[in-house]
């Protein structure tokens, strides 16, 4: 398997700069800011095929090639490190862990996209991350990596943390902006797109953590080198957050297109030996797959788009047989009830209704009609909402109404659940 | 020019033109909550769906109308959509529209009635928050009302910038709240949100429960409290529905007072001093007319007041700056040859009162200064002496702010105002006048612009009008004795 951040292994002082130096960190930013034009840049990220890692896999090139060179405005570029998708937290092995890889990546999609100020935008709830980048960027200063006249070039740029407040909403990209312009971090309707009005209404590039710091390795080895891994549709590797009823939970790097079944023996199998009930690939904003349905496939984006879900933000959470599925949907409608920015009618009054009724069923008052009306709120949400959360919780909750409907049907009629007392997975020894 | 076709008919929207705003300059109006002409757009109600061939539905306030767009408002697929956003909208809403003051214009409950009209499909609680929070002293807010569309946010924030509204917590749990700051309890503008809200979460603490809305009419008239003269309506009680027994000054009161859109550069937004002209209108009145403070009837003291110019040799004359461009011209023309006229600034800047800012308030607060000054150029002092260097033996003011102190020695005076004063008792003639709500005119204000007011109500038998006044002043209009 190939490895293309999780190169290293981790030490005490693996993250410093140092470290990374003397893996080679930094010398692919000199090399950009000697010898390189900024469109060629791009053009090899373009070339490279790389999606986005925070769910919704669009191609970063695409993303940047709608920033104009030298149009007389200042742009901007941010990453996106509030990993708020249940299920995941790649971004923050990064963060902890590389932050240089980060920072070098940034720097150099900056000189791409004419950025002389950079944002990381950072999960409230991260400390050891924040710790970790706020010492890798004044590493990265002291030594003229960052700031003015950068490696003695005329190439100047800062990257600055912006650090959120807990709000799962302002990780979507056009609330995060908002949020650092130092507003209330609602979601802002497209068009304009953000490349074109974004942070302060200038053009801004919003990317993941991970998506970013795939950029050092794809300039310094060319997107050739970066397409020989993966799939031809799915080029690269991606950091995977398993967790959930696993032996082993933890990220783990795979080539795009590895098979599910060997990824969930490289995390030790199922706890307890239990069977495989279901898996939700990709944070629980993309939909559920039943165990049999998952165990056949590769995971690469078209893949899993072809079994009706997505990769999503890569956190993968694992359901052992046993697992009671109104539960589970309670939690996670009572996540998007909470996170609802409320800005648009749909969600806001969409997901506290949906949230009341799985209440009720749980509370032995649910009636059969329930779960037609739940399924009618989240098409209520389907396409009409400014952001994804909306759709998202509608997809999860069609998604597993799809597959579990006789649990919620027994749940209903018997008012209490088809596990009961099968429910709590013993703690493997 | 893009040219769109919506619903079968083809338009030219404007460049730039959302779907909404191209549809809405030719009379297409495709049903909206947050939506405000003179507001961002914050796409945030869902409300404006329509179909677009080839792209599916989108919300008509952000969609850039492009050349060739066909654009459908009431597809079976629009129409079960929009059915949907009412239904949510209304999911928590108290529906008390039976103590409502919005009731009968409120868009929420116009457009149940004509997209859904479904009783509510949820049997679940519903989310209860703060009934009568105050705002300011001025409004007081109803939580469960506020269909959180921000639209009075975002007044706040583009129009007055007081930046006064926010909105607290998140999701179903949003609350409209003003900001600790005080700022929105001191924006002089604050009353316009009263409108631009589409609901009943807004109400004004002067008309709360003073009237159904439809028992009453708009009058069309122009607010007098500073020289903008910004266009209003006034709103009183219809005459079908006159109350006779109960309380009838209530069919004489002005009971709200809204913007009136006129297309004017500046927006559909008026102060807060225009929102309170009924307590302006509603200062005690003069009613009777006097001769040294004697009560006499109208037509002996406009006898008197005629012998007094008659017999006087140098005419001084104050006109009102509130008067009508109307009562302006007949003055001139009945009385203009003999006077010497100078042009009274009949109100001043009130302690507390915003004096100017760069809005729409003006420092002058006369609606009429302009035209006065236009047909009366006499600059100086007045009551020293006329240009001729005689001092006067005849004062003629007509307006507010007659000051008996500062009349020359030995002059006479002949007092012509609508609201009581101490001072009229020394006036040689006293003749009370009709108010603005009482006749129809046209002020022209500071830009030169020319707007009518029309009558609400009729003139007391008492008073007299002053154009039908200064007629019967004019030289020759007696006939002898
Ligand atoms: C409700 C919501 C929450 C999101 N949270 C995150 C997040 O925490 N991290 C992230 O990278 N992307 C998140 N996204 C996706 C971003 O909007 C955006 O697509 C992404 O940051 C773009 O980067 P990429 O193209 O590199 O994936 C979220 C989207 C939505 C709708
Ligand atoms: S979908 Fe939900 S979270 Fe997104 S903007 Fe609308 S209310 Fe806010
Ligand atoms: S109070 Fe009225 S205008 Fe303000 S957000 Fe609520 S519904 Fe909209």
């Amino acid at each position: 398997m190939t490895k293309l951040i999780m190169t290293f292994p981790v030490t005490e002082t693996s993250h410093t700069l140092a470290s990374y130096r003397s893996r080679g960190g930094y010398a692919t930013l000199e090399r950009v800011v000697r010898e390189m034009r900024p469109e060629d840049v791009t053009r090899e990220v373009t070339a490279a095929g790389v999606q986005g890692r925070g769910g919704a896999a669009f191609p970063a090139g695409r993303k940047w090639s709608v920033i104009k060179l030298n149009d007389g405005q200042p742009h901007y570029l941010c990453a996106n490190a509030d990993e708020g998708e249940p299920g995941t937290f790649k971004d923050r092995w990064i963060l902890e862990n590389a932050p240089h890889l980060l920072l070098e990546s940034m720097l150099i999609a900056a000189y791409a996209l004419q950025v002389r100020h950079a944002f990381v935008y950072m999960r409230g709830e991260f400390d050891l991350p924040y710790r970790r980048l706020a010492s890798a960027i004044d590493e990265a200063t002291a030594a003229g990596l960052m700031g003015e006249r950068i490696l003695g070039s005329a190439f100047d740029c800062d990257v600055l943390i912006y650090r959120g407040a807990g709000s799962y909403v302002c990780g979507e990209a056009s609330a995060l902006l908002t949020s650092i312009e130092g507003k209330r971090g609602y979601p802002r309707n497209r068009p304009p797109r953000l490349t074109v009005r974004g942070l302060y209404q200038r053009p801004t590039v919003v990317n993941n953590v991970e998506t970013l710091s795939n950029i050092t390795g794809i300039v310094r080895d060319g997107a050739a080198a970066f397409r020989a891994v993966g799939t031809a549709d799915s080029p690269g590797t991606r950091l995977v957050s398993v967790s959930g009823h696993v032996n082993r939970p933890g990220v783990h790097e795979i080539d795009l297109g590895y098979a599910f079944e060997r990824l969930l023996d490289d995390c030790g199998g199922v706890l307890d030996g239990r069977a495989l009930k279901a898996v939700i690939p990709g944070g629980i904003s993309s939909k559920v797959l039943t165990g049999d349905e998952i165990m056949p496939l590769a995971l690469d984006h078209e893949s899993l788009a072809a079994a009706g879900s997505s990769l999503g933000s890569g956190g993968m959470i694992v359901i052992a047989e046993g697992t009671c599925m109104v539960r589970l949907l309670q939690v996670m409608l009572r996540f998007y009830h909470h996170e609802s920015c409320g800005q648009c009618t749909p969600c806001r009054e969409g997901m506290g209704w949906l949230h009341r009724i799985i209440d009720r069923i749980v509370a032995g008052e649910g009636r059969p009609e329930d779960i037609d009306r739940l399924y009618r709120i989240s098409a209520a949400n389907d396409g009409t909402t400014i952001c994804g959360l909306g759709d998202a919780a509608g997809y999860a909750t069609s998604g597993i109404l799809n597959k579990f409907r006789p649990e919620f049907e027994y749940w209903i009629e018997h008012k209490r659940s088809r596990f009961d007392g099968n429910l709590v997975c013993r703690a493997s020894s | 020019m893009p040219r769109i076709v919506v619903d079968g008919r083809a338009i030219d929207a404007a460049g730039g033109q959302s779907v909404i705003e191209a549809a809405r300059a030719h009379g297409i109006d495709i049903p909206h909550f947050c939506w405000h002409p003179s507001l961002s757009v914050a796409g945030s109600c869902r409300v404006c769906v329509v179909e677009v061939e080839g792209r599916g539905l989108d919300i008509a306030c952000n969609l850039p109308a492009t050349e060739g767009m066909q654009v459908f408002t009431d597809s079976p697929a629009v129409r079960e959509r929009r059915r949907e956003m009412l239904e949510l909208t209304l999911l928590n809403h108290p529906v008390d529209c039976g103590i409502c003051d919005k009731a009968g214009e409120c868009t929420l409950q116009d457009y149940h009635y004509a997209h859904n009209g479904a009783a509510s499909a949820s049997g679940e609680r519903k989310v209860r928050a703060t009934k009568f929070h105050a705002l300011s002293d001025r409004i007081v807010l109803d939580n469960e009302r506020c269909i959180l569309c921000s639209r009075c946010v975002r007044f706040t924030h583009e129009v007055s910038k007081s930046h006064g509204l926010g909105i607290l917590h998140r999701g179903d749990g949003s609350l409209l709240r003003e900001t600790g700051d005080g700022a929105f309890a001191r924006d002089p503008y604050s009353d316009n949100v009263l409108d631009v809200c589409p609901v009943g979460a807004l109400l004004s603490r002067s008309s709360l429960y003073r009237a159904r809305v439809w028992y009453l009419q708009p009058t069309r008239s122009v607010c007098p409290g500073c020289a903008r003269g910004c266009p209003v309506d006034l709103w009183h009680r219809k005459p079908e529905w006159r109350l006779n027994a109960l309380d009838p000054a209530k069919n004489r009161a002005i009971v709200r007072v809204t913007p009136r859109d006129d297309g004017r550069p500046e927006g559909p937004w008026i102060c807060n001093k225009g929102r309170d002209l009924a307590a302006l209108f509603e200062r005690p009145r003069a009613m009777q007319a006097m001769l040294h403070g004697r009560a006499v009837p109208l037509d002996v003291a406009i006898d008197a007041a005629a012998d007094l110019i008659d017999s006087s040799k140098t005419r001084i004359a104050l006109v009102s700056s509130w008067a009508s461009n109307e009562e302006l011209a007949a003055f001139k023309d009945a009385l203009g040859e003999r006077f010497t006229t100078f042009v009274k600034e009949d109100h001043r800047p009130l302690p507390g009162e915003t004096i100017e800012d760069d809005f729409l308030i003006r420092a002058d607060k006369n609606p009429n200064a302009t035209a006065a000054a236009a047909l009366f150029p006499v600059r100086g002092k007045p009551m020293s002496a006329a240009p001729s260097g005689q001092p006067p033996d005849l004062v003629l003011a007509w307006g507010e702010g007659f000051d008996a102190r500062g009349l020359p020695d030995g002059a006479r005076a002949i007092v012509l105002d609508a609201y009581g004063h101490a001072d009229h008792a020394r006036a040689d003639v006293f003749i009370p006048l009709s108010i603005q709500t009482e006749r129809a005119g046209h002020y022209t204000n500071f830009q030169g612009v020319v707007r009518a007011f029309d009558a609400c109500f009729d003139k007391p038998a008492s008073v007299a009008d002053a154009q039908e006044l200064f007629a019967a002043l004019a030289v020759g209009a007696r006939v002898p004795a």
